[in-house]
């Protein structure tokens, strides 16, 4: 397998650096992921970290309004943020000669954001995300998937409880002195890390952020994550919710309460996923869809969040002349067929997941994100190039107790979508 | 306080070379063709088979069949069953992907170095010998079904179905989704797919794509092991698609009732890949609406905060495919977006753009252009798109001096040529209830109002 290159070193003010070349290309990504996502939101806040990611990009004391958005495009790069229950990111891929105007873009708003803040913009970013939330949930068959797992499967006082894009309500309370807040607290050097790959020179590039970064201070302690972080292994009861929508295709999610990312636990989750339903000579494929022409679709994802516990999350949609029923049966007969797993099975889905990263390490911006991610989450960024070995050290026989231990009527969560008046 | 003047941005450094990939193309004795380019530093080889046999090619009634015989091509070969077929690609850590456009149907995956000459034989397996089974088939069409019925429910796609439908006259083969009509799927049958693939699959109409890390001599071995055998008789041509004839402004409104968000489609017929205005429009659509600071996203987003994000589009195909704006909107504010969105559209017209927006907008298309190529599926597609296109082998090495060879004059000629406010059809999908008194008040046009169905109503 390959091998990453991976250098890092730490400023004085706690900025955790990583540095990844790669010549191959004449194009450097430079990523920072900030330690703090919709998990940090005080109760009536719910997503707040979004919004404040909006507002990131509204130009900062040495920046215009607008100008981080004119200067990478005119530059000829590609440039976007992103809010997650664990971490904010914000990233750029530029042409390699114009790295230095994405440290001076990056530092500014790190170090200088406040003074550029006005009630008019934070208006207009406000009418952006809820338009966002509209667009993503509220006018979207099932869109509200994420939110409602998330409300059955952690309970009101654990911060994976309420949904990234958070309550129209709560957006329309976020205030200015919220936004100073939630800088002050969150965004500085030493609750940061900052990745360049690509093709640069690490002496240079070393030198350029010393100067652009260097002289941000480091913020206060960063305060705990509010609410209750420790959860039991197990969900502890089966959590039902059937929702009507518009829609013509009911569908079922299983959720299950699984190790967070990380934990050696949580790599026979992500195995057991591909098993499921990654290919189409997985397990969920085969039987709902080729077999008994029961399903639409099937999807399983392992969750890669880390405070308390993870979820694995697998959903079908239903084909028309399927009941709901039918399709929760068929869905559940194939979870509980994972205890006796095939050697065959478990071999194909690790064979998959590696080719998928070598595949997604090919762009500068993917490696870039991996690292931050290694670096933000467990202070290791070398983790790019050993998480394999983590999922390639699952057994047939792992994976079997895994769905013995986790894959439980006790521990899981259902949702089901039928179309409005019950046809279905 | 700072120490440096931190208000000026940073000058670029040395401007570094890119070069694109050189391509080595052959052609097989019984008229396959070959394109292949070594890429990147990681052992991986995307292949990607692309044959003649797009949705284009389909006839009257049969509307929906390039895509299930693009499907069932996973549905098992004269060898293998469709899950055997699964199982000898996925234990290579292979997922198989088959795919339509208009132009053209896509076979293709991207598979570790070690394991390409196993993985090219069941490509051609699939493409040369597919076998499909009745029930194979029967479950693909169900499923194809099923997504159009689903397609009627998802806002985003009825807006995009229903815009090709308003756009394009009933007999353009665009006015109709990709994926055919209900009616003319139900049709379908085993029969109908086993022909398809009779009259377009033959290697005169095919080409084979490899990007990676091979050597172009490996690639022509490999392809000529797997591929020199096969004598399929070539296909009868594409049916043309029937010329456009422009059409009168139209609102049409379709209805669904308490949407709390408009989706919004402005569009009318737009060009062929292979016209000549082809890099003035591509840059003149950057400044309109293709980059986050055009003057549509900054309008309806950054100024007045009605949806999350704007953007239009050129779908170049064979035949001149659709120009379309697209956003979803509060529905409060929907007549006002499509108001300002036509404002936007009647200032570039009239003023043209700023040589700075100009300027811009051909820097950000050069300079993303090998940013957008760094995968070898990415790279892939490129050389697909030279075979299908018809296109020189050296086309992209001169794609950023077309680019940067575009003037402000250019781009002016380019919008009040190919952008005609008063032809647009304008479609929302929203809450007709609240809408239409307002749509009607606009006073730019009729409104037609539509059930989801695209009935009258």
């Amino acid at each position: 397998m390959i091998r990453i290159p991976v250098e890092r070193f730490t400023l004085a003010n706690g900025l955790r650096v990583v540095f990844s070349r790669d010549a191959s290309a004449p194009a450097v990504a430079v990523n920072l992921w900030y330690n703090v996502g919709s998990r940090n939101e005080r109760t009536g806040r719910t997503g707040f970290a979004h919004l404040f990611e909006h507002m990131m990009f509204q130009g900062s004391a040495h920046v215009p309004e607008m100008a981080h958005f004119a200067l990478i495009e005119k530059a000829g790069g590609s440039l976007n943020g992103s809010t997650w229950l664990d971490r904010t990111n914000y990233y750029e891929t530029l042409p390699a000669h114009y790295l230095e105007l994405g440290l001076w873009l990056e530092s500014d708003r790190l170090g200088w954001l406040l003074p550029a803040m006005t009630q008019e913009k934070l208006d207009n970013q406000r009418d952006v995300v809820k338009n966002e939330r509209r667009w993503r949930v509220d006018n979207q068959p099932y869109g509200d998937w994420d939110e409602r797992i998330q409300e059955l499967m952690y309970p009101p006082d654990h911060p994976y409880h309420h949904s990234v894009i958070g309550s129209m309500a709560d957006l329309d309370a976020a205030s200015l002195e919220d936004v100073e807040n939630f800088f002050r607290t969150y965004y500085a050097p030493n609750n940061a890390v900052l990745t360049l790959c690509g093709d640069f020179d690490p002496a240079d590039a070393r030198a350029q952020i010393e100067r652009y970064f260097g002289e941000i201070p480091p913020g206060p302690p960063i305060p705990p994550i509010p609410g209750r972080s420790e959860l039991p292994a197990h969900l502890g009861g089966e959590q039902r919710l059937t929702l009507e929508q518009d829609i013509t295709l009911t569908r079922v999610y299983l959720a299950y309460r699984v190790p967070p990312f990380g934990d050696d636990g949580f790599y026979a989750a992500l195995v057991a996923s591909a098993v499921l339903a990654t290919g189409r000579a997985s397990l969920l494929y085969r039987t709902l869809l080729r077999e008994q022409g029961l399903a639409q679709d099937v999807v399983a994802y392992a969750f890669p969040i880390v405070v308390g516990a993870s979820m694995l999350v697998l959903w079908a949609t239903a084909r028309p002349h399927c009941t709901i029923d039918q399709l929760e049966s068929a869905l559940l007969r194939q979870v509980a067929a994972l205890t006796e797993v095939s050697d065959a099975d478990v071999e194909r889905a690790i064979r998959m997941l590696e080719a998928r990263q070598l595949i997604d390490l090919q762009t500068v911006d993917e490696r870039a994100d991996q690292l931050s991610m290694y670096t933000t989450l467990f202070d290791d960024p070398e983790r790019v190039n050993t998480e394999l070995s983590r999922v390639r050290a699952v057994t047939t026989a792992a994976v079997r107790e895994f769905a013995r231990a986790y894959l439980v009527p006790e521990n899981r969560g259902v949702l089901r979508y039928v179309p409005r008046g019950g046809a279905a | 306080m700072s120490k440096f003047d931190r208000t000026r941005e940073p000058e670029p450094g040395a401007i570094r070379g890119y070069d694109f990939p050189t391509i080595e193309s052959r052609r097989l004795n019984n008229g396959l063709q070959t394109l292949v380019a070594r890429h990147g530093d990681l052992p991986v080889v995307t292949v990607r088979i692309v044959v003649d046999a797009g949705a284009g090619a389909e006839v009257a009634g049969e509307q929906g069949l390039a895509t299930l015989t693009a499907n069932a091509l996973e549905g098992g070969t004269s060898r293998l069953d469709g899950s055997g077929l699964a199982w000898e690609l996925e234990r290579l850590g292979v997922q198989l992907d088959t795919w339509v456009t208009w132009d053209a149907l896509h076979v293709g995956c991207t598979a570790v170095r070690d394991q390409l000459p196993a993985v090219l034989a069941l490509l051609a397996e699939v493409v040369r010998t597919p076998a499909f089974p009745a029930g194979e088939v029967e479950r693909l069409r169900e499923e194809q079904l099923a997504e159009l019925l689903q397609r009627r429910v998802e806002p985003r796609a009825l807006a995009d179905d229903m815009a090709a439908q308003f756009i394009f006259p009933d007999s353009n083969p665009y006015a109709r989704p990709l994926l055919g009509r209900r009616e003319s799927v139900t049709a379908l049958d085993p029969a109908a797919v086993a022909r398809f693939h009779a009259s377009h699959f033959a290697p005169r109409h095919t080409a084979v794509v490899m990007t990676g890390a091979i050597s172009a001599e490996e690639a022509h071995r490999l392809v000529e092991r797997s591929f020199g055998g096969w004598q399929a008789k070539p296909a009868a041509g594409a049916v043309p698609a029937a010329a456009a004839p422009a059409t009168g402004a139209v609102i049409h409104l379709v209805d669904r009732p308490g949407a709390v968000q408009s989706e919004l489609r402005l569009g009318h017929v737009g060009l062929a890949r292979d016209h000549q205005d082809y890099y003035p429009v591509l840059v003149m659509n950057a400044v309109l609406g293709g980059t986050f600071t055009s003057r549509l996203n900054l309008s309806l987003r950054e100024r007045h905060g009605f949806t999350y994000g704007v953007r239009s589009a050129f779908a170049f195909r064979r035949h001149p495919g659709p120009f379309v704006i697209q956003t979803a909107v509060g529905t409060d504010v929907t007549v006002r977006a499509a108001r300002e969105a036509l404002n936007e559209i009647d200032a570039l017209l009239e003023q043209g753009p700023t040589e700075q927006e100009v300027a811009t907008a051909r820097r950000f298309l050069a300079g993303v252009f090998p940013l957008q190529l760094q995968t070898t599926d990415q790279l892939a597609a490129r050389l697909a798109e030279l075979v299908t296109y018809d296109l020189p082998a050296d086309y992209f090495a001169h794609y950023r001096d077309r680019i940067t060879a575009v003037t402000r004059d250019d781009v002016l000629r380019a919008a009040r040529a190919h952008v005609r406010p008063r032809e647009l059809a304008i479609v929302v999908v929203g809450d007709a209830a609240s809408l239409h008194q307002e749509l009607a008040d606009l006073d730019l046009a009729p409104v037609e109002r539509h059930t989801i169905n695209g009935h009258a109503a």
